[in-house]
């Protein structure tokens, strides 16, 4: 499956009045594309500051102490502001648990959809074009450099070929271009002539003539043989609009509202119509200027003009660029394969303790460059860990420096502080400031990541030539094909407020919200809280994104509500394979959405696996006494309730944080902390219950009835 | 159940509220019995007068229509009613329906009810003197952060209830907040502590700690755990389950977690629109819902077992589509001894086939 977002080791802290909170303890998830992840916890857990870590929202006291979010070949801690803004809501997109709280109460509901699909379309242009750009400039070079390694020399026919490819391309998108505009003015024609039959049904005054010609203006503009094709009836309707538009005032009459309602109907058939293939066809037109294709149907001229690009051009093509391609996957794993030792050795470096900053810096150089060589820039799904090496190790080596270099300080200022504060306290007053604890960076913790970033970097590698006989470079090409068709594609894409309006009455009835004409022009305040959730949800998915971050978004919402909304995420998640990340409490609500589960305790994972493995065979006593605590429908017997309260995350506790409030707690559990221990290929948990040598533990009564019922009941 | 003795009865309750021209009707002559030393529960979703229900009857507001009787006596008594039968006579007369006569029979009727009621609402006024019988009612409310004075101490929110009572012995007092604190589990050096400084279940227990420090008989708790974590609800239920054996309380306990209702309480109303729709013991309901809101409700319950909620379907409810109440208006009907049912003649014969087939 593909991974499409790791979040490796983050630890996140939030500086107080009281002292550092550690909110987040080096937890580690892989989203995949297509599941549904589920985090459950209770408050202050750290659930909602990983959720908000990945949306880059956190609040100005937070330290990230260390950790990787991977995305789309990005550390996501470390990327500006002005790209994050690239990403957040654009490709990861977030639901909060108040719908009111995430709408503005001023703005129209059609408004605050369409603005973010107007913004990402002009944004958008100008990335497609580099990336474009760049790219093709790329393969050339890379099937020259094999040629030459081959001591052959096809320059010339190569850079004919980028040549032939960039300008059909450009061919392509200029098709597209008129295209686009005909479609965008017959979207706005089909909402207006709708708009204008209604108030005329109605026998609402409106100004008839000034109505009538922009409809005109409107139809003469999306006159285009794949929008609305020119014919006699189109003729027909022109002529007619351009004689009832003569004169100075129009009375509403039947007829009227009959021919808007055709010229409406016309344009709503021909927005349903197939769209031509405009990266085959532009080739076509390049090539055969004086061909006529008008009179041809759309799938028919789609095969023909593919047959022919294939023929002339695209085979050739793609075999000169698997040359490319091979030679820039082979060049990439002789380097990989070079730089494995370099690895081991800069590993030993800092496994063995005894660094200094100059040194460290100087070993880390030449690694640095080999593995920014090694990245093979061909390939369109990009490995996270090789692109971020660079920022990665630099700035864990740059955070344990400067704590080597802050903590005496650090130190100095808490002894002078505590002895001012004895001395108050020795001379018989009480001081009214509170002695502030020092903020100390933990080396060791600082060095171990460092360690991290290095052995994940070499897993990967390994990982790499271990599959290199799987290695499809034909599947490759096509890759890098399909994504310069994207790109180009992108350029000329047009969002106008009417189309945009068009897209977003679709998306509000994809979410289920009924009526979305009139809604589209009401308030916030006019919305049932279900609703007003559902209009989130509709905005969240205007920007097609890849991720979409569920934060308690049931939580404020009644039972029949809840189901609704968590029926509606589970339908858009399979309609638009969508990976989600849902946060709540209630693992109840969990049960229907997640694929997998993480539960949270005390900022750490405490057991993880598939939504089976969590629900039927739950191995941590923190999942137990979630279970437990929660009623169903079967249940009389007295709630094993967990006492106490979740710990201090300023001081956070020696050993297992669930260790005081559990009742199966070990020795051990309160020295120690418990590894993560692996019961199936899927499913851990980090209890020292598990290890070998402890005492047989069995899950509490409660549950273990519970599951034999629900075990009984469906057989 | 027809032994046990009646603590509180609504007849008939109405409460509207006026918005703009319009009147809301927040609840529509709601009747039920709560028993002495049950947990009833009342259920439905947001929105459909079930907290209004719990207000109306601890008179934090001024009932529009019907009667509440705590322990025989008229608590709250609204005038709508026998105002409507008036206008409703003079309507006739106007027809010609009724004679004079009989005009001013209906009339000076109604007017003596409408004396007296305003008279029965009057006399049990809140006082802040003596022990009154309202006062053996008392409340929880949702949100322990907002129902509790930040700038008061814990000590002086429990006492608050004692103080008002007239009650000036200061050593009695905290003697009394002291016991009380022991009681919902939480220690003596928390007295002089204010709210902010707990955590969410401490908060709720010291608003539950306020309510049972003045000795009632009745409580009404009013979503007390939805706003609070899944392990603190555990807490805070058990509490209540230990009070409630303990002090012999009466609880009508409002919610719209259904499985936490059908685990706490005796019998459960189900409310949709501000009508109940259906009332009877929790065990009956769960197993025999009768009325489609119910049955609905019902299936939108989430059940901590993955493959059993995959294949769950929800059923909507739709009451234009469900019912057929053109001919006849639909009524309280008892469908099974101690299981109403709010149906019309042909949805209760329906609904007693169906109960004759299931058991």
């Amino acid at each position: 499956m593909d991974k499409k977002l790791e979040v490796k080791n983050l630890q996140i802290s939030f500086r107080t009045q009281g002292g550092i909170v550690k909110a987040v303890r080096n937890i580690s998830f892989d989203l995949y594309k297509g599941e549904t992840l589920a985090i459950v916890g209770e408050s202050g857990s750290g659930k909602s500051v990983t959720s908000k870590a990945i949306m880059g929202i956190l609040a100005g006291n937070s330290i990230v102490e260390g950790g990787e979010i991977l995305y789309d070949g990005q550390d996501l801690l470390k990327i500006s502001e002005e790209d994050y803004h690239k990403i957040r809501g654009d490709k990861i997109a977030m639901i909060f648990q108040d719908p009111m709280s995430s709408l503005n109460p001023i703005m129209r509901v059609g408004q605050q959809l369409t603005e973010a699909m107007i913004l990402k379309a002009k944004t958008g242009k100008k990335n497609a074009k580099n990336a474009f750009n760049g790219l093709l400039k790329l393969l050339g070079e890379k099937i020259n450099a094999y040629d030459t390694q081959y001591g052959e020399n096809n320059a010339a026919t190569v850079e004919a070929n980028i040549k032939e490819f960039d300008s059909f391309c450009i061919e392509s998108t200029k098709i597209e271009e008129l295209f686009n505009d005909a479609y965008g003015q017959a979207t706005q024609l089909e909402v207006d002539a709708e708009n204008l039959v209604l108030l005329l049904k109605k026998n609402v005054k409106v100004d008839l003539v000034n109505e009538l010609k922009s409809i005109l203006k409107l139809l003469t503009e999306s006159i285009h043989p794949y929008v609305i094709a020119d014919s006699v009836d189109v003729q027909n309707y022109i002529t007619k609009l351009t004689e009832l538009t003569s004169v100075k005032y129009l009375e509403n009459s039947a007829e009227i509202i009959e021919l808007v309602s055709s010229v409406d109907k016309l344009a709503e058939e021909a927005l349903k119509q197939e769209k031509p293939n405009f990266f085959t066809l532009g080739y076509y037109k390049l090539k055969n200027p004086e061909v006529n294709l008008d009179s041809i149907n759309v799938s028919e001229m789609n095969k023909m003009t593919r047959d022919y690009l294939d023929e002339n051009f695209m085979l050739d093509f793609i075999k000169m660029a698997e040359k490319g391609v091979k030679y820039s996957h082979e060049e990439s794993m002789r380097i990989k394969k070079e730089t494995l030792p370099l690895i081991d050795e800069v590993l030993a470096y800092f496994e063995n303790g005894e660094i200094n900053e100059k040194k460290s810096k100087e070993i880390v150089k030449p690694l640095v460059q080999k593995v920014d060589s090694a990245i093979d820039r061909l390939i369109i799904k990009k490995n996270s860990t090789e692109y971020v090496f660079h920022s990665a190790i630099e700035g864990s080596i740059r955070e344990y420096f400067n704590g080597v270099k802050r903590n005496p300080i650090e130190e100095k200022i808490y002894l002078k502080n505590q002895a001012k504060y004895q001395k108050l306290i020795d001379s018989g007053k009480s001081p009214d400031w509170v002695l502030k604890p020092q903020i100390v960076v933990d080396l060791d913790l600082k060095l171990e990541n460092i360690c991290k970033v290095l052995k994940h970097l070499k897993d990967s590698y390994l990982k790499d030539i271990e599959t290199e006989s799987v290695f499809s470079i034909n599947e490759k090409v096509i890759d890098v094909i399909d994504y310069l068709k994207e790109q180009a594609s992108k350029l000329v894409v047009k969002m106008t407020k009417q189309i945009a309006k068009a897209k977003a009455i679709k998306l509000m009835e994809e979410v289920g919200i009924p009526e979305p004409k009139i809604r589209f022009n009401q308030y916030p305040f006019e919305f049932s809280g279900g609703m007003r959730q559902r209009i989130v949800i509709a905005i969240a998915l205007s920007a097609n994104p890849d991720i979409l971050i569920c934060d308690e978004p049931t939580t404020a919402l009644d039972v029949t509500i809840q189901a609704q909304i968590l029926e509606l995420i589970n339908q858009i998640k399979k309609d638009r394979n969508l990976s989600v990340i849902f946060i709540t409490h209630n693992l109840g609500v969990v049960a229907n959405m997640a694929d997998r589960i993480g539960v949270m305790y005390a900022g750490k994972i405490v057991e993880y696996g598939t939504s089976e493995d969590v629900f039927y065979e739950p191995a941590h006593p923190y999942t137990w006494a979630l279970l437990s605590s929660m009623p169903d429908l079967e249940t009389s017997e007295r709630l094993e309730s967990i006492p106490g309260t979740p710990p201090n995350m300023i001081y956070p506790p020696k050993g297992d944080a669930f260790a005081a409030r559990n009742k199966y707690a070990l020795d051990i559990d309160f020295e120690l902390e418990p590894p993560m221990f692996e019961i199936t290929d899927t499913h851990f948990a980090a209890t020292w219950l598990l290890h070998p040598n402890a005492p047989k533990v069995e899950m509490p009564k409660i549950i273990q009835e519970r599951i034999n019922r629900m075990k009984k009941g469906r057989e | 159940m027809e032994n046990k003795e009646v603590l509180l009865k609504v007849e008939n309750l109405q409460q509207y509220f006026k918005s703009g021209k319009y009147e809301n009707r927040a609840v529509d002559k709601v009747s039920f019995e709560v028993y002495k030393g049950e947990v009833f529960g009342l259920v439905g979703e947001s929105g459909c007068g079930k907290t209004t229900t719990g207000r109306s009857i601890i008179r934090l507001y001024d009932i529009t229509g019907g009667s509440v009787y705590y322990k025989g006596e008229r608590i709250c008594a609204g005038t709508r009613s026998y105002k409507d039968a008036i206008a409703k006579a003079k309507k006739d007369l106007k027809e010609g329906l009724i004679t004079e006569e009989q005009f001013v029979e209906i009339y000076e009727a109604n007017k003596v009810e409408i004396e007296m009621a305003k008279a029965d609402h009057k006399k049990w006024r809140r006082t802040n003197k003596g022990n009154n019988l309202i006062n053996e009612i008392q409340m929880i409310f949702q949100d322990p952060i907002a129902s509790l004075d930040p700038r008061m101490t814990v000590r002086d929110i429990i006492a608050e209830g004692l103080i008002i009572r007239g009650i000036k012995d200061k050593d009695y007092i905290d003697q009394q907040v002291y016991k009380i604190l022991d009681t919902v589990g939480l220690v003596q050096e928390h007295a002089s502590r204010y709210p902010h400084e707990f955590s969410g279940g401490q908060r709720q227990r010291i608003g539950i700690a306020r309510a049972i420090i003045m000795n009632p008989e009745l409580i009404i708790a009013d979503e007390p755990i939805s706003a609070l974590d899944v392990s603190i609800q555990a807490q805070v239920i058990n509490l209540l389950h230990e009070l409630s054996e303990k002090m012999g309380l009466t609880i009508l306990f409002i919610a719209h977690d259904l499985a936490v209702v059908k685990y706490f309480s005796d019998r459960i109303a189900v409310m949709y629109f501000g009508k109940i729709v259906e009332l009877a013991t929790s065990d009956e309901l769960f197993k025999h819902p009768f009325h489609p809101y119910t049955r609905s409700l019902l299936s939108a319950i989430p059940v901590p077992d993955p493959i059993t909620e995959k294949n769950r379907k929800r059923v909507t409810y739709n009451p234009m589509l469900d019912h057929d109440y053109s001919s006849e208006a639909p009524t309280m009907r008892e469908v099974y001894p101690g299981h109403f049912v709010l149906c019309n003649t042909e949805e209760f014969e329906r609904y007693q086939k169906e109960c004759e087939e299931t058991k």
